[in-house]
C-alpha cells in the first residue's frame, strides 16, 4: 500500500506549483487569497492548474465538477486532500477485496 | 497613392539582441554557425550547425503576456519593442486602430509544437496539454503576441509564405499605408531554430553537411564549394509609416519603401525558378518606377543551396546584368527563414545609412555556375541610393522588394 501523503505536504506542494507555474512569489501564497482576485490567475491560467495537479498529485480531475467551486488557495489544499483520501479510500477497498 | 517610409527597426539575431550588435558582427565578418551540440541524437539528420539567438531578459515580459508565447514570439516581442522605441511612435498611438502589425515566419513555435506532440502521442493523451500549446504553436502566434503586448489595435495579419514571410509582410504594409487604410505598420518576421526546422530541409537534401566539424565554413552562398542551407533564428521588425506622418514628427528616414512584387512560379514546390524569379524582380523594378541601371545593390536570397543560387545568380544576370553589386548575409547569420527578409533588410539600411556593401562570407571561390553577376566578395565603399531585397520561398514564393533613399 502506498504511503499516505501529508497536509503538510500536499500544502508545500500546491505552493510549488503556484510558484513554478505562476511565477507567484511565495510570501505571497496565503490559504485565504482568492487565486482569481488576488493571485491573479484567469481561466486559461486554470486548465493549467488542473494540469500541474495531475502531473505534481498523480490525480485526474480534468471532469471534476469540484474544480469550479475552487475560490481561495485553500479551497485548492482542501480539494487536493479531499481527493487524495478518496484515492487512498479506493485503493484500500481494492486491496481488501483481492485478500 | 501615399508614400511609405522606414522609420524603425529592431533585431534579434544569432549576432546579439539588438541592430548595433547585429551590423557590428557582419562589418567584423564573424560567422554566428555553431555546431549545435546534441542533434547528432537524430537518426538520419546530416547537418548538425546552425545560427543560434540567445533567449535573454525574457522575463521582463509579464507572465501573463509571456505565457503565450514560444521562443520565437519572444523575440518578435523584443525587436518590436526595439524598432517602436527606435521610430519615437508613441505607445498610446497603437490603440488608435490607425497602426497595424504584420508579422510572418513559416510556422508556430518549433519547440512547442514538438513539446505538444511529446505530451500528446505517446499515449494518445490530452489531458496533460497546457492551455497555451495552442498561442504558442497557431502560425500567426509572432503577430498575435506582439500585437497582445503593445496593444495594436489596427490590422494584425500574419504573412505565411517560410523564407518570403517577412518581405511579403513589409510588402502587405506598404500596401495598407499607401492605400490609407493604416498610417503605420509594424511588421516583419520571426523564426526559431530547432532539429526539426532544419530537419524538414534535410530530408530534401537542401542542408549544409559536410562542414559539421568546421561550421564557420558554411552555409557558402554562391561559391563553388556550397552544399545547402544553415537555419538560423531570431526577428527582425520594421515601422514603417505613411511619409508625411514621419515628417511631422521629425522622424529619423532610413528609406523609402518604392516598390515590390510577389508571385508564384506555377512550375514546381521545391525547384526553384529563373523565370520566375527575373519575372518578379522585373515587376518590383517596374512597381518602382527604377530602370535596371538604377540598382545599386541586391541583397540576395542566396542561401547557398546548389540550385537556389544558381537560378538566382541567373535571373538576376539577365534583369540586372553584371555591373549592380551582389551579396547574401546567410554565410554570418544562417537563414533565418520567415525573419530572413526583415532582418536582412535591417542590414542592407545600414549598408545604405553607411554608404558601404558588406561582402558574402564563404564567398571563396565563385561557382561556374552563379558567374556573370558582381559578386561583393570584399567591404567596397559605395553610396547606395536604390537598393533591391530579394526573398524566395519553397512553394514557389518570390518576393522583391525596392527602397530608396531619401
Amino acid at each position: 500500500m502506498k504511503q499516505e501523503i501529508t497536509e503538510k505536504k500536499i500544502i508545500a506542494m500546491t505552493n510549488q506549483v503556484f510558484e513554478e507555474s505562476f511565477e507567484i512569489e511565495t510570501e505571497r501564497l496565503q490559504p485565504k487569497m482568492n487565486i482569481f482576485e488576488d493571485l491573479g490567475l484567469d481561466s486559461l491560467d486554470i486548465v493549467d492548474l488542473i494540469v500541474a495537479i495531475q502531473q505534481k498529485f498523480d490525480v485526474k480531475i480534468r471532469n471534476d465538477e469540484r474544480v469550479r467551486d475552487i475560490r481561495t488557495l485553500e479551497d485548492v489544499y482542501r480539494f487536493i486532500i479531499i481527493l487524495k483520501k478518496e484515492v487512498a479510500l479506493s485503493e484500500t477497498k481494492r486491496e481488501q477485496q483481492k485478500v | 497613392m501615399k508614400r511609405v517610409v522606414i522609420s524603425g527597426v529592431g533585431a534579434v539575431s544569432a549576432m546579439g539582441n539588438n541592430v548595433p550588435s547585429l551590423v557590428r558582427g557582419i562589418e567584423d565578418g564573424r560567422s554566428a554557425v555553431h555546431y549545435m551540440e546534441g542533434w547528432n541524437q537524430y537518426t538520419g539528420l546530416r547537418s548538425l550547425v546552425g545560427a543560434p539567438a540567445e533567449l535573454i531578459n525574457e522575463k521582463t515580459i509579464p507572465r501573463k503576456n509571456r505565457r503565450s508565447m514560444g521562443r520565437m514570439s519572444i523575440f518578435a516581442v523584443q525587436a518590436a519593442e526595439q524598432a517602436l522605441s527606435d521610430s519615437g511612435i508613441e505607445p498610446e498611438e497603437l490603440t488608435s486602430g490607425r497602426v497595424g502589425c504584420i508579422i510572418g515566419s513559416t510556422m508556430g513555435s518549433a519547440k512547442s509544437l514538438n513539446e505538444t506532440f511529446e505530451i500528446m502521442l505517446p499515449q494518445k493523451d490530452l489531458t496533460q496539454l497546457s492551455s497555451m500549446k495552442f498561442f504558442q504553436c497557431v502560425s500567426h502566434t509572432a503577430a498575435m503576441n506582439v500585437s497582445q503586448y503593445l496593444g495594436i489595435t489596427g490590422c494584425v495579419l500574419a504573412t505565411s509564405a517560410a523564407c518570403a514571410s517577412a518581405l511579403q509582410a513589409v510588402s502587405t504594409g506598404y500596401d495598407l499605408i499607401r492605400l490609407g487604410k493604416q498610417d503605420a505598420v509594424l511588421c516583419g518576421g520571426a523564426e526559431e531554430l530547432h532539429p526539426t526546422v532544419t530537419g524538414s530541409f534535410d530530408v530534401l537534401f537542401a542542408t549544409s553537411s559536410s562542414y559539421n566539424d568546421k561550421p564557420h565554413k558554411t552555409p557558402r552562398p554562391f561559391d563553388r564549394d556550397r552544399d545547402g542551407l544553415v537555419c538560423g533564428e531570431g526577428s527582425g521588425i520594421l515601422v514603417i509609416e505613411e511619409y508625411e506622418r514621419a515628417l511631422k514628427r521629425n522622424a529619423k528616414i532610413y528609406a523609402e519603401i518604392t516598390g515590390y512584387h510577389t508571385c508564384g512560379s506555377g512550375v514546381h514546390v521545391s525547384r526553384p525558378d529563373k523565370k520566375s524569379i527575373a519575372s518578379c524582380l522585373r515587376q518590383a523594378l517596374a512597381s518602382a518606377n527604377v530602370s535596371s541601371n538604377e540598382v545599386d545593390y541586391i541583397n540576395a536570397h542566396a542561401t547557398a543551396t546548389i540550385q537556389g543560387d544558381k537560378e538566382e545568380a541567373s535571373a538576376i544576370k539577365e534583369v540586372l546584368g553584371d555591373l549592380t553589386p551582389v551579396s547574401s548575409l546567410k554565410g554570418y547569420i544562417g537563414h533565418t527563414l520567415g525573419a530572413s527578409g526583415a532582418l536582412e533588410l535591417i542590414v542592407s539600411l545600414a549598408m545604405m545609412e553607411k554608404g558601404i556593401i558588406y561582402p558574402t562570407l564563404n564567398l571563396d571561390n565563385i561557382s561556374s555556375d552563379c558567374q556573370g553577376i558582381n559578386h561583393v566578395i570584399e567591404p567596397v565603399a559605395k553610396n547606395i541610393s536604390i537598393m533591391v531585397k530579394n526573398c524566395f520561398a519553397f512553394g514557389g514564393i518570390n518576393s522583391v522588394l525596392v527602397c530608396k533613399k531619401l
